[in-house]
């Protein structure tokens, strides 16, 4: 059957100006003008919202969750963390 | 199916699969899950989304005929609020694999479920006021449940939806208390409407647990976090005091409040009608789907018209 | 001041009866999606329809849901335009832009409306009609000429709503005592506007219109389509079960 359904648009909300855009869900539209409306309809239309961003489903690239190794940190790597410059209190004085 | 990134055995991912579930971690679309975990969640979700599209038509009757502005336009953003959760439950359907064309279509065919409920008719204003308070409340008590699941996209949408449903439940309860400070003839209009919709709102919750396959599962893999039975007393404890409290009653004279355990006792739905009404004898069963039959088909140029134009000028 | 309560009517009274139209698609749009989008719409028109009762009623006129759900419908003064049955999804979007880019001009015009209520009440409709201009439009724009069968329908509609469109510019009794006391410009000034705005649009979709086509008119002055009759009905079937009552 043909999908006549048209292909998803990702959509970005920022409720006011300061906030990050927040992923709120997809829409399916013809085209990215009409997805920005039909972003506006299905996801501001309580929420305040000074902006929408929208992108193709299909443009998003993104990792695998069943990849183990992508975000491993295996070794301890706590002299990145400003924590591990603290002196004790004793050796300041 | 084994992990394509590593070399773990079903078992293995299957016992780690449930691990993290046990642990309130969530499933996200591509993380590895059993066949039956994205089986049932499709077939679940599939049909919530068609519960919510089903369900716009009951009301969407009356919206020509609502009494007075403020009806009229919040039974409008009512009716729109429910393709607005259909579009979120088929968007969190679409992540576990199947597109959106192909539900519809199950829907259309026939082959795919939606809520029971929606296959009775409204004849009355009242009943719009009915399906909002009390379907709605029962809705709500399910999906507040659903939100505690394990699937990251469904928990996600019912989120949403729950705040929303809240609306919905405070407009049919106002709709409803209008009507007992109306005339006799308001008033009993309202009565007729809990009378008709009673029994089909218990039925809302599902069979009983004794009688209910997939429960077990389903719970352990947080697909459902309450069984039926749960659900379906925390309704009826929740909605009959308010029921009573404007003068309206149940249709049960055996429903009453047991003082030892606080909770209602209450005669419990025909099941048997349950079972052929799901399965297509209801009284609306088959004109609801006509009706979507015929907005798909109608819509049909519409859609193909705009992806044309799209591929014109892209 | 009558000359204004029948202006502020007839205006109202075309937002309630293209407002009860538009509604008429939620739960049957093409797509989910547009679904919403008209529900918007149709929410939005009602909503202006109330605001300018509501104006109507601070000048001694009835509340709004009297106006609306307790009149005759041979009471009514909306354009014949707006009567007429939704038809399919082309005549829709073809009517609706029309009217919207009607409303574009004329709230825009409303801005130096020396009558203070009424210049903040357009304004306020003038912000959200321009979202659905932009709706409408774009899809105007789109299904003009996308396929065979979208042009097919929309070049039907755009000849059935034309001469129905150039019905809204007719002038309700009293508007040029309206227009003397600079509340109002004049409608046809208003239509020249509204035809240089659409003509190019349509034409830009592929879809001639004859600008010189007789005018739908009569709306104002009480004489409606069979259509409005069945409409009112509808509207008003269970507020009259206990009209002014609990609802």
């Amino acid at each position: 059957m043909s999908d006549t359904q048209w292909e998803t648009y990702e959509v970005f909300h920022q409720s006011r100006r300061g906030k990050p855009h927040e992923h709120v869900g997809s829409v399916h539209a013809p085209d990215p003008a009409m997805a920005l409306q039909m972003a506006r309809d299905q996801f501001a239309r309580r929420l305040e919202c000074v902006s929408l961003w929208v992108v193709k489903s299909k443009d998003v690239t993104q990792t695998d969750y069943q990849d183990p190794n992508f975000f491993s940190r295996m070794f301890d790597k706590s002299y990145r963390d400003p924590k591990a410059f603290d002196a004790p209190a004793k050796e300041k004085e | 199916m084994p992990s394509k990134v590593t070399s773990k055995s079903n078992d293995q991912l299957l016992a780690e699969f449930e691990g993290r579930i046990a642990m309130g971690d969530k499933v996200e679309p591509g993380d590895w899950m059993p066949e039956e975990y994205r089986k049932n969640l499709v077939r679940m979700i599939g049909q919530h989304a068609h519960s919510e599209i089903v369900g716009q038509l009951p009301e969407g009757k009356w919206i020509p005929f609502a009494p007075g502005f403020r009806r009229k336009l919040t039974l409008v953003a009512k009716v729109q609020d429910e393709a607005g959760h259909g579009q979120l439950l088929y968007r969190a359907a679409e992540t576990l694999g199947k597109s959106r064309e192909e539900m519809m279509d199950e829907l259309l065919s026939g082959k795919a479920k939606y809520s029971n409920v929606f296959n009775y008719p409204t004849p009355t204003w009242a009943d719009v006021g009915v399906i909002g308070w009390l379907v709605d409340t029962a809705a709500v008590i399910n999906q507040s449940m659903l939100a505690q699941g394990s699937y990251g996209p469904y928990a996600r949408a019912m989120k949403r939806i729950c705040y929303e449903e809240s609306f919905h439940i405070k407009q049919g309860y106002d709709a409803i208390v209008a009507l007992t400070h109306g005339t006799p003839e308001q008033k009993a209009m309202a009565q007729d409407a809990v009378n008709r919709w009673w029994y089909p709102t218990l039925m809302m919750s599902g069979p009983p647990d004794k009688i209910s396959e997939h429960t077990e599962r389903a719970m352990r893999w947080r697909i459902k976090t309450k069984t039926n039975d749960e659900v379906r007393q925390e309704f009826v404890d929740h909605i009959v005091p308010q029921i009573r409290a404007l003068g309206l009653d149940v249709p049960d004279p055996d429903c009453q409040l047991d003082k030892s355990t606080g909770r209602y006792k209450f005669t419990a739905p025909d099941w048997e009608e349950l079972r052929r009404v799901v399965n297509g004898d209801g009284p609306m069963n088959k004109e609801r789907l006509a009706v979507r039959r015929k907005a798909h088909e109608d819509g049909l140029w519409v859609r193909e018209a705009l992806a044309v134009k799209a591929a014109k000028t892209a | 001041m009558n000359e204004l309560i029948s202006y502020l009517t007839a205006l109202a009274d075309d937002e309630l009866v293209l407002g009860h139209r538009d509604s008429e698609w939620t739960g049957y749009a093409p797509i989910l999606e547009e679904d919403i989008a008209f529900s918007n719409i149709a929410q939005d028109e009602l909503g202006h329809s109330l605001a300018l009762y509501t104006l109507a009623e601070g000048l001694g006129a009835p509340s709004p849901d009297t106006m609306a759900f307790e009149r005759s419908w041979k009471q009514f003064t909306c354009c014949r335009f707006v009567q007429y049955p939704k038809g399919d999804f082309a005549y829709t979007v073809m009517r609706q832009f029309l009217f919207d880019s009607a409303e574009h001009v004329r709230m825009k015009s409303l801005a130096s409306s020396s009558y203070e209520p009424l210049r903040d009440c357009s304004a306020k409709i003038f912000a959200e009609e321009a979202y659905h201009l932009m709706h409408t439009r774009a899809l105007v724009e789109r299904l003009g000429d996308a396929t065979e069968e979208s042009h097919k329908r929309m070049k039907a509609a755009a000849t059935a709503a034309f001469p129905q469109a150039l019905g809204m510019f007719e002038e309700s009794e009293g508007a040029d005592t309206l227009v003397k006391q600079k509340i109002i410009i004049p409608n046809n000034l208003l239509k020249e506007e509204w035809l240089s705005a659409v003509v190019p649009i349509l034409e830009g979709a592929s879809l001639t219109v004859d600008s010189q086509s007789p005018s739908d008119d009569g709306g104002r002055r009480n004489n409606h389509t069979e259509h409005l009759r069945q409409l009112v009905a509808d509207l008003q079937q269970v507020y009259q079960m206990a009209p002014g009552g609990s609802w």
